[in-house]
């Protein structure tokens, strides 16, 4: 009954946000007029948290039409060549770029918006040749880590996009599907072992397992997406269970919320998480199609809303999997805002179907809305 | 009728020799005798013209069972004939309202100043209408102790509630004025004392309790704070909110150059008190003595806020501690236990028995924190190795040992770049390494 009953509630939210996409162009939102197609979330009269901003699939969203090209694949001269993103999993963002893994098309596809560059990867050929990339991390020192599924295997990339190395075949029985750089560690996900591997970042030794479920019901369970938060505290997304679980660098499981289903909060297929500098938890679902967004403060979850639910002209997802969130490009993407939206963070997710293969989204809030993503808990208030 | 007057009346009938002309006195040695003869005489009377007030209506005088003189003028209207006319402000006192001046006033002359009979002290006067209760506190307002009512009020009219010669605060500001100087170099003002009224604490008449308050404290207090209420019943009370002082033994109540209207800087306040090794029984720590000179103080106290830790209204807790902490030597940590001291320090540091994270006490990833502290038979408190206040050791490490009975137990104590050691009187040596960790051997525990 409750499955049902969040069923229709979704439906007829996801109704409601077709009908705000419209209103918007109507009426506004905020007491001033958004342009057409401005399509918010959450729907009014919530005052806008989240804004569709655009989408990217190809080198032309980059470039323009008449855009420059790229020596880098082609090695053709005069004439334009239109690279586009097939079927992705993973993005990152660092330092302005946007990293996309295209599992199909066996390309890491790097995004510079600002300087309207959009590449392929320069080392992906010979031993540095990718077969199934789904995630991909920096390291601070420009380092690019990418997981290979295929290949079963961690390709190393300098900054400028030579391939240098790669590991991880000897890892025994494990299937590696994210990874994340952090100080002078490499964190990766192991969803067959249902454990986080440690390797040294320079030789990419394995220093030691953690987050092994040791029977427990609180361990990992197929795991499948991990970030980690400026704090230093993971976030694991788990296929088995739904939920997503919080664990420190030692691999102490420290809480978790979510669980399977479909009410709010609920997780049917979670895939891709990111943490923003704020500590707000994003999470994006393949089956809800959506990506919710979470507080999780003293161990205490907290549904703050939820976007991208299907059934608008544009803005909705399509099979999201990866997610990033960066304050990169925030003035850059400004323009893409509604007016009087004031970006605060920038959210990049992929859709594994659908024409927004790269769809880009900003949290913030129109200008004089005093209210904030988070309550104040009580705690808060009594200091 | 006015009684004063009926009996004027009375005396005028008996004494016709009010009746002559005005050149000629109506008090002579036979007639209207009472007539003046005191301090302070109407001026009409002082001269003996009677005329002013007094008109002959027969010219018979004295005439035997009936009068031949009259008033003037009736009421109030035979006063204002010379008197300017009250009843131009919002308020009247109900005699001037009434027109019944001689209710407060003797016509022919008083003792007093203004016709008044009762002289400077106007108690008995004032009293006569209204409740003496109020003035009869055991703390009375120093105008009202000498009957100096008309000081605040004004007894004819005013624009101010119960006749006051200006705004309460004005009012009160015209004796207070040691007060108002002061009051303008505070940082922090009470509320009632920058708004006013100052009757919101004060019984501008007479009180059951020091400072003329309406309350004792803290129930004045409590009144608009009420959200101490809960505090000040909690199971560890602070004592000097139960002595008469009250709220006042901490909190300069009107006016103060610090926070939280403290009498004070905070630390300053509680170590007002705590400066001493014989306050209670059995005496408290002597705070002060144990700050001073040392090297390193913990941070709330380097700050100056006792209250980072310790709640000053009152506290379920142990010392007036803001949350939990054991009172005991020794206490098993479980989650809860310990949140005084993790509200502020690593909140997972006593959850796991080995990190890298949560603290550089262990030997490579062992916690010794999580040794000491969640050992189930004697997990020993955060005091026997650490001083709460401050200490001459780093870490705030005891360097004189925490009181075990009547021994001060060492712990000699050592930091290294990557550990350090302790020797002890708990334990033989150890030494402990984050990078290289120490293989000990069976005297592990």
């Amino acid at each position: 009954m409750k499955i049902i009953r969040f069923a229709k509630l979704r439906k007829s939210i996801g109704v409601s946000l077709f009908g705000m996409a419209f209103a918007s162009c109507l009426a506004g939102c905020a007491g001033k007029a958004a342009p057409p197609g401005t399509v918010f979330f959450p729907p009014p009269p919530n005052k806008p948290k989240v804004q569709f901003l655009t989408s990217i699939a190809d080198s032309t969203d980059v470039e323009g039409k008449q855009g420059g090209f790229s020596l880098v694949v082609t090695g053709k001269e005069g004439e334009q060549s239109i690279r586009s993103i097939s079927k992705a999993y993973g993005v990152a963002v660092s330092k302005g770029k946007i990293y996309v893994c295209d599992t199909s098309g066996g390309q890491l596809v790097i995004i510079d918006p600002v300087n309207k560059k959009f590449d392929y990867l320069k080392g992906n050929y010979g031993d540095g040749k990718l077969k199934k990339p789904v995630n991909v991390a920096l390291d601070d020192d420009g380092n690019i880590y990418v997981v290979d599924t295929m290949r079963k295997e961690v390709l190393v990339y300098d900054s400028m996009g030579n391939y240098l190395k790669s590991f991880g075949k000897e890892l025994e029985k494990a299937k590696p599907v994210d990874i994340v750089a952090y100080k002078n560690r490499l964190y990766l996900l192991d969803i067959f072992q249902g454990d986080i591997k440690v390797l040294d970042r320079r030789t990419g030794r394995l220093l030691t397992t953690i987050g092994k479920d040791e029977g427990s019901s609180k361990g990992l369970r197929m795991p499948v997406n991990f970030t980690i938060d400026k704090a230093g505290f993971m976030y694991v997304t788990n296929a088995g269970n739904g939920k997503v679980i919080k664990l420190d660098l030692d691999g102490h499981i420290l809480g978790s919320f979510g669980k399977l289903g479909d009410g709010f909060g609920d997780f049917t297929r979670p895939k891709g998480v990111a943490v923003d500098d704020t500590g707000l938890i994003y999470v994006a679902d393949g089956g809800h199609q959506n990506v919710q967004l979470f507080s999780f403060v003293d161990n205490k979850s907290r549904l703050l809303m939820f976007f991208g639910d299907p059934g608008l002209p544009v803005g909705s997802m399509n099979l999201p999997a990866g997610i990033a969130v960066s304050k990169d490009n925030l003035a850059y993407f400004q323009k893409f805002a509604a007016p009087d939206f004031e970006l605060e963070q920038v959210i990049y997710v992929i859709n594994q179907y659908g024409p927004a293969k790269l769809a880009i989204y900003g949290l913030g809030k129109m200008k004089g809305d005093t209210t904030e993503m988070v309550a104040p808990t009580s705690a808060d208030k009594s200091k | 009728m006015n009684v004063r007057f009926a009996g004027l009346l009375l005396v005028m009938t008996i004494f016709p020799c009010v009746a002559q002309a005005a050149d000629v006195s109506c008090k002579t040695a036979e007639c209207h005798t009472s007539i003046g003869g005191t301090q302070n005489m109407h001026e009409p009377v002082k001269e003996g013209d009677c005329s002013g007030c007094h008109k002959q209506t027969n010219p018979l005088h004295p005439l035997k069972g009936a009068k031949s003189f009259a008033m003037t003028a009736q009421g109030a209207a035979l006063c204002y004939q010379c008197h300017d006319a009250f009843g131009k402000k919002k308020v009247l006192h109900p005699p001037v309202k009434d027109g019944e001046c001689a209710y407060c006033h003797k016509p022919h002359g008083g003792v007093g100043p203004f016709l008044l009979e009762g002289g400077d002290d106007q108690t008995a006067l004032c009293m006569g209408c209204h409740d003496a209760a109020p003035f009869k506190q055991k703390v009375k307002h120093g105008p009202v102790a000498v009957g100096a009512c008309t000081k605040c009020h004004n007894p004819h009219e005013s624009n101010e509630k119960a006749l006051l010669r200006g705004p309460v605060w004005e009012s009160c500001l015209k004796c207070h004025a040691d007060f108002l100087k002061s009051l303008k170099g505070a940082a922090f003002i009470h509320p009632p004392v920058k708004d006013g009224p100052c009757t919101s604490c004060h019984n501008p008449h007479g009180s059951a309790v020091p400072q003329l308050l309406k309350k004792k404290m803290p129930d004045v207090c409590l009144e608009c704070h009420p959200g101490l209420a809960k505090k000040l019943t909690a199971k560890v009370p602070h004592k000097p909110l139960q002595d008469e002082g009250g709220c006042g033994n901490c909190h300069s109540t009107h006016f103060s150059k610090s926070k939280g209207l403290l009498a004070g800087e905070e630390k300053d306040v509680c170590l007002g008190c705590h400066d001493t090794d014989k306050l209670g029984k059995p005496p408290l720590r002597n705070i002060k003595k144990e700050i001073e000179g040392k090297k390193f103080l913990h941070g709330p106290i380097e700050m100056g806020e006792c209250k980072a830790c310790h709640s000053p209204h009152g506290s379920d807790y142990f010392r007036l501690l803001n949350k939990s902490y054991p009172a005991d030597l020794y206490a098993p940590y479980k989650e809860g236990l310990y949140d005084l001291c993790l509200e502020c320090h690593e909140k997972n540091l006593l959850k796991f028995a080995e990190t890298t994270i949560y603290t550089n006490f262990r030997n490579g990833k062992r916690n010794l924190h999580f040794v000491h502290v969640v050992d189930k038979r004697k997990g020993r408190t955060c005091r026997v190795c650490h001083e709460a206040h401050a200490s001459s050791g780093e870490k705030l490490i005891s360097k004189e040992g925490v009181q075990f009975g009547e021994w001060k137990i060492p712990l000699n104590f050592k930091i290294t770049p990557t550990g350090g050691s302790c020797a002890p009187g708990c334990h033989r040596a150890f030494k402990y390494d984050r990078d290289k960790p120490e293989t000990y051997g069976a005297e592990t525990k």
